[in-house]
C-alpha cells in the first residue's frame, strides 16, 4: 500500500496543483486581455481557490464514477473494504457506504470542532486580563472570526455524521438514496475546510457575520472564507436532499411517518431548512466575493447598493441555521431519553410536529438580528412577535421530556448524563432568548456578551451535549465495544458545571457592558474577574473533551465487548450485530409496533425479517 | 414516597418546590443582576421589562429544573430492578395546555414588548439634535443649532436628545450602556436614536458593531451635565477656544495599534 492510494492524499495534491493552475489561468487571461498589472493578488487567489477545490474533488475520486458514466463505462456499486489494502484506508478515500461516510463526517467534525475550540481558547486566554498580552487586535480579530466559521462548519459536519450514520440504520434502509451524491457531499467539505484554514495566512476580521462594507474593505482572507462557506453550504444542500429522499422513499413496510424513530423526524425537519435556506448564504457570500473582485456594488451605497440588504440575506439563512444546528440534537435527546427512562416518549406526535413547527417559524424571524440595523422601525414589531412564538414549540419539547422522565425507571450511564446536561444547558439558552426577542430589551443587550452567552448555551445544549451523548450512546454499535464509563462520567462532571459557569459568566459580563468581539476592554468596566472565570471554564471544557477523545480511541481497542443491544433499546439498529455489519440488515425489516412502547411486555417495534417469512 | 407516578401527592410536592424555587430565584436574579447605572428615561422602561422577564425566567427555570431533579431522585431505577416504567404515551389535554398557555404568555409579553418599544422610541418636543458621525475608529458630534463640533458628547440632563447618525466607512453602532438603547450607523443613510438622560455623570459611548482593527477602542467620552453647564460648554466652543478636532480616520495607519483620536483628546 502506498500513500498515493489514499484518496485524501491525492485530493490534497489535486488541490495544490489546481490552486497553482487556477492562479496561472487568471494571470494568463489577464496577460491575454491586456489587463494592467498582470499580477493582481486577489483575482489570482480566487482562481486558485476555485480550481483548487475542483482539483481536490478530482484527486480524491469523488467525480470518478461520473466521469466513467460520461464515457459509457459500467460503474457497479462496490461494497465492502477496498481490495488489496487495509480496511482502515476506506475512511481516507471515497467510499459509498453510509456508515463509512457517517464516520468520515463525524470524525472530521470533531477535528474541526477541536480547531474551532482552539481558536476560542487562544483568544479567551487573551481576554482573561485587560490590555494586550500576547495577541494584537489584528490577529485577535482573525482568530475570533475563524472560531466562528470553524465551529459552525464543525457543527454542520457533526450533524451530517449523525444523520448519515443513523438515518438509514433507523429506517432499515440498505443505504442512502444516492450513495455517490452522499460521498460527493462529504468530500466537498474537505477542500472547503482547507480553504477556510488558508484564510489564516491573509487574515480577516469581520466575525462570522462578515457584514459589508467591512468585509469588502478588509484583507483578502475574506475571499477564502466566502468560498469555503460556499463549498460547505453546497454540501449542506446536497446532503439534505439525499436525506429527504431517503426518509420519504426508503422506509420499510409498516413504518408510517408517525412510526419513525423521533431522530428521523428531527433530521427531516433540519433537512427541509438546509435544502431551502442554504442558498441564501451561498448567494450572499458570492455577492460579497464579486463585489470585491469585480466592483459590483450590491452592498455599496455609492453604487446604488445597500449594506443592510446583506444582513437580510445573511440572516435569512443564518437564523434558520441555528435550528439546523439544534434540531438534530433535540432529536437525539428525545431518542435517548425513553431508553434510559424505560418509558414511552411522552407526546411523540407533538414532539415530531414541534420540530416541523420550529423549522417553519424559523423562516419568519430573521429580522430579530437587525433590531438596531436601521431597517424600517415598524419591522421590529412583527419580528418581535414571530420570534417569541418560537418559544411555544420549544416549550412543547421541554414539557414532553419532563413527561417522559416522570414515573420512569431512570438510570444514568454517560449518554443519559449528557442528555440531562443538554436539557439543562439548552434551558439556559432558551430562557435567555425572549429577553433578546422583545425589542426594547434587545436594544440594550444586542451585540453584548449576553448574546454570546445565549448563543453558546443554545448551541451547546442543542448540539454539543447531544452530539457527545450520541457518540457515547452509539459507540458500542460503531465499534462493538463499550467506552470507559468512569472516564465518560468524569468528562460529564467536568464539562457541565464548567459550561454553566462559562455561559452565565458571559451573560453577566455582557449585562455589565462588555461588548461583543472586542479585543480589549476597559478595566474600569469591572468584568476582569468574570473573564477569568470564563477562561478557566473554557480550559476545563477543552480538557474534558480531550478526555473523551482519549476514551474513544483507547476503548476501541480495550473496551468490554458490548453485545448487540447493551441499552435494551427497541430501535432496529440495536437488533443487529455490533459493530454494524457491511450490509446492515441481512434481510428487509418490517415495522410491527410503536417505536417507544417501553413498558408493554413482549411488544416489539420491528420484525427482523419480512413479515411473511417471520410468520412461518 | 407514593408508588404510582400519577399519585396526586407527587404533583403537590413538586408544585410546592417549584413555587418556593421560583420566589427564591426571582429574588436572587434581581439582587445580583449587574446592570449599569439607570441613566435615562428609556432605561427605566427597559429595566422594568427586564424585571418581568426575570420573573418569567425564574418560574420556567424552576418548573423544568425542579421537575427534572424530582424525577431523577424519585423515579430513579433501584439496583437490580429490570422492570419498565409506567406505560403512558402522552396526554392530549396536557399537550394542548402547554401549547396554549405559553401562547398566551407570548402575546402578553408581545403586548408589553410593543408598549415598551414605543415608549423608548417616542419623539419628545424640544429635542436637542446632535449629528453623529462614526468612522474607523472615532466619533464626531456636531450640534447643528450652534455649529459646534466635538469629539466628546455633552448633553443636558432631563432633556430629550436625538442622535441623527451616519457612518463614513463601515457599520458602527452607538451605545451608551447607561442609556440602554443602541443604534447602528450605516454608510449611505441616516439612522436616529433618541434618549433622555436622567442622571448627570461621565459615561462613554462605545461602538457595538465590529468595525475592524481598533473596534475595541472606538470609544468617546460622554458628559451628562446640568442645563447651565451645557450652555456654558456650547458657548466656550462657539468662541473657538476648543482644541482641534479629529475629523477623519483616514490618516490612521491601519497596521498599528492606535489610540483613537477621541481617546487622545479626553483628559
Ligand atoms: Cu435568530
Ligand atoms: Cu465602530
Amino acid at each position: 500500500m502506498t500513500l498515493w492510494s489514499l484518496g485524501l492524499v491525492r485530493g490534497v495534491v489535486g488541490q495544490i496543483v489546481g490552486f497553482a493552475a487556477g492562479m496561472a489561468l487568471v494571470i494568463a487571461s489577464r496577460l491575454l486581455f491586456g489587463f494592467d498589472p498582470v499580477w493582481n493578488q486577489e483575482p489570482a487567489l480566487v482562481g486558485g481557490i476555485i480550481i483548487g477545490s475542483i482539483g481536490f474533488l478530482i484527486g480524491v475520486g469523488a467525480l470518478t464514477d461520473w466521469f466513467k458514466w460520461m464515457r459509457g463505462i459500467e460503474t457497479p456499486l462496490h461494497h465492502g473494504p477496498p481490495h488489496g489494502r487495509p480496511a482502515w484506508t476506506r475512511y481516507f478515500g471515497v467510499d459509498y457506504n453510509h456508515k463509512v461516510i457517517g464516520i468520515q463526517y463525524g470524525v472530521t467534525g470533531i477535528i474541526l470542532l477541536g480547531i474551532g475550540g482552539m481558536f476560542a481558547v487562544i483568544f479567551r486566554t487573551e481576554l482573561a486580563a485587560s490590555g494586550f498580552q500576547f495577541l494584537n487586535p489584528s490577529n485577535y480579530n482573525t482568530y475570533l472570526s475563524m472560531h466562528g466559521w470553524a465551529a459552525l462548519a464543525a457543527i454542520l459536519l457533526g450533524i451530517g455524521g449523525m444523520a448519515n450514520y443513523l438515518v438509514p440504520l433507523m429506517i432499515g434502509a440498505e443505504d442512502m438514496a444516492f450513495p455517490r451524491l452522499n460521498a460527493f457531499a462529504f468530500w466537498i467539505n474537505v477542500p472547503g475546510i482547507i480553504t477556510l484554514l488558508m484564510s489564516l495566512n491573509y487574515g480577516w476580521d469581520g466575525g462570522w457575520t462578515v457584514y459589508p462594507p467591512l468585509s469588502v474593505l478588509g484583507p483578502v482572507g475574506y475571499q477564502f472564507t466566502f468560498w469555503a462557506v460556499f463549498l460547505i453550504g453546497l454540501s449542506s444542500i446536497l446532503g439534505s436532499l439525499n436525506l429527504i429522499v431517503t426518509i420519504l422513499r426508503m422506509r420499510p413496510p409498516g413504518m408510517s411517518l408517525f412510526r419513525m424513530p423521533i431522530f428521523v423526524w428531527a433530521v427531516f425537519a433540519t433537512s427541509l431548512i438546509q435544502l431551502t435556506a442554504t442558498q441564501f448564504i451561498g448567494q450572499a457570500f458570492l455577492m460579497l466575493s464579486f463585489e470585491r473582485l469585480l466592483g459590483m456594488g450590491f452592498f455599496d451605497p455609492d453604487k446604488g447598493g445597500a449594506p443592510i440588504l446583506f444582513q437580510h440575506l445573511f440572516w435569512f439563512y443564518s437564523h434558520p441555521a441555528v435550528y439546523i444546528f439544534v434540531l438534530p440534537g433535540l432529536g437525539i435527546i428525545s431518542e435517548i431519553l425513553p431508553v434510559f427512562s424505560r418509558k414511552p416518549l411522552f407526546g411523540y406526535r407533538w414532539i415530531a410536529l414541534s420540530s416541523i413547527a420550529i423549522a417553519l417559524v424559523g423562516f419568519l424571524v430573521w429580522g430579530h438580528h437587525m433590531f438596531t440595523s436601521g431597517y424600517g422601525e415598524y419591522l421590529r414589531v412583527p419580528f418581535m412577535i414571530s420570534t417569541l412564538l418560537v418559544a411555544v414549540p420549544t416549550g412543547v419539547k421541554f414539557f414532553s421530556w419532563l413527561g417522559t422522565m416522570w414515573g420512569g425507571k431512570l438510570s444514568f450511564p454517560t449518554p443519559m448524563l449528557f442528555v440531562l446536561g443538554a436539557i439543562s444547558v439548552f434551558l439556559i439558552g432558551g430562557l435567555s432568548g425572549p429577553i433578546l426577542a422583545t425589542t426594547a430589551t434587545d436594544l440594550f443587550l444586542h451585540d453584548t456578551y449576553f448574546v454570546v452567552g445565549h448563543f453558546h448555551a443554545t448551541i451547546f445544549g442543542g448540539f454539543v451535549f447531544p452530539f457527545f451523548a450520541a457518540i457515547y450512546f452509539w459507540y458500542p454499535k460503531i465499534t462493538g465495544r463499550m467506552y470507559d464509563e468512569t472516564l465518560g462520567k468524569i468528562h460529564f462532571w467536568l464539562m457541565t458545571p464548567a459550561f454553566w459557569t462559562m455561559s452565565l459568566g458571559q451573560m453577566s459580563v455582557g449585562v455589565m457592558g462588555m461588548r461583543r468581539r472586542i479585543a480589549d476592554y476597559d478595566p474600569a468596566l469591572g468584568v476582569e474577574f468574570g473573564h477569568v472565570l470564563v477562561t478557566i471554564a473554557g480550559f476545563t471544557i477543552a480538557f474534558s473533551v480531550l478526555l473523551m477523545i482519549y476514551n474513544l480511541l483507547h476503548s476501541a481497542e480495550t473496551g468490554r465487548v458490548a453485545g448487540n443491544n447493551p441499552w435494551r433499546s427497541r430501535s432496529p439498529e440495536w437488533q443487529i450485530p455490533s459493530p454494524a455489519p457491511e450490509h446492515s440488515y441481512a434481510s428487509p425489516i418490517t415495522v410491527v409496533g410503536e417505536p417507544y412502547d417501553y413498558g408493554i411486555p413482549n411488544s416489539t417495534y420491528v420484525h427482523m425479517a419480512p413479515l411473511a417469512a417471520a410468520d412461518d | 414516597m407514593p408508588k404510582s407516578a400519577t399519585d396526586i401527592r407527587h404533583f403537590i410536592i413538586a408544585g410546592v418546590l417549584v413555587a418556593i424555587t421560583t420566589v427564591l430565584l426571582d429574588l436572587l436574579l434581581k439582587a445580583i443582576l449587574p446592570m449599569p447605572v439607570q441613566g435615562s428615561h428609556q432605561a427605566q422602561v427597559i429595566d422594568q421589562l427586564t424585571s418581568w422577564h426575570l420573573t418569567l425566567i425564574a418560574f420556567l427555570f424552576s418548573l423544568v429544573v425542579v421537575i427534572m431533579l424530582y424525577s431523577l431522585f424519585v423515579f430513579r431505577k433501584k439496583d437490580g430492578d429490570e422492570s419498565e416504567g409506567a406505560h403512558f404515551e402522552g396526554n392530549t389535554v396536557l399537550e394542548i395546555a402547554w401549547t396554549v398557555i405559553p401562547l398566551i404568555v407570548v402575546f402578553v409579553f408581545g403586548f408589553f414588548g410593543v408598549r415598551a418599544l414605543s415608549d423608548v422610541t417616542r419623539a419628545a418636543p424640544d429635542e436637542i439634535t446632535v449629528n453623529v458621525t462614526g468612522f474607523q475608529w472615532s466619533w464626531l458630534f456636531e450640534y447643528p443649532d450652534s455649529g459646534v463640533a466635538s469629539n466628546e458628547l455633552v448633553l443636558p440632563v432631563d432633556r430629550a436628545a436625538r442622535m441623527d447618525m451616519t457612518s463614513r466607512d463601515v457599520i458602527h453602532s452607538f451605545w451608551i450602556p447607561e442609556m440602554r438603547v443602541k443604534q447602528d450607523l450605516v454608510p449611505g443613510m441616516t439612522t436616529t436614536l433618541r434618549f433622555t438622560p436622567s442622571v448627570t455623570g461621565e459615561y462613554t459611548v462605545d461602538c457595538a458593531e465590529l468595525c475592524g482593527l481598533s473596534h475595541y477602542s472606538m470609544v468617546a467620552p460622554v458628559r451628562i451635565v446640568e442645563q447651565a453647564e451645557y450652555e456654558q460648554w456650547l458657548a466656550e466652543r462657539t468662541a473657538g477656544t476648543a482644541p482641534a478636532l479629529a475629523q477623519t480616520g483616514d490618516e490612521t495607519d491601519a497596521d498599528t495599534d492606535v489610540e483613537t483620536d477621541a481617546d487622545a483628546q479626553s483628559n
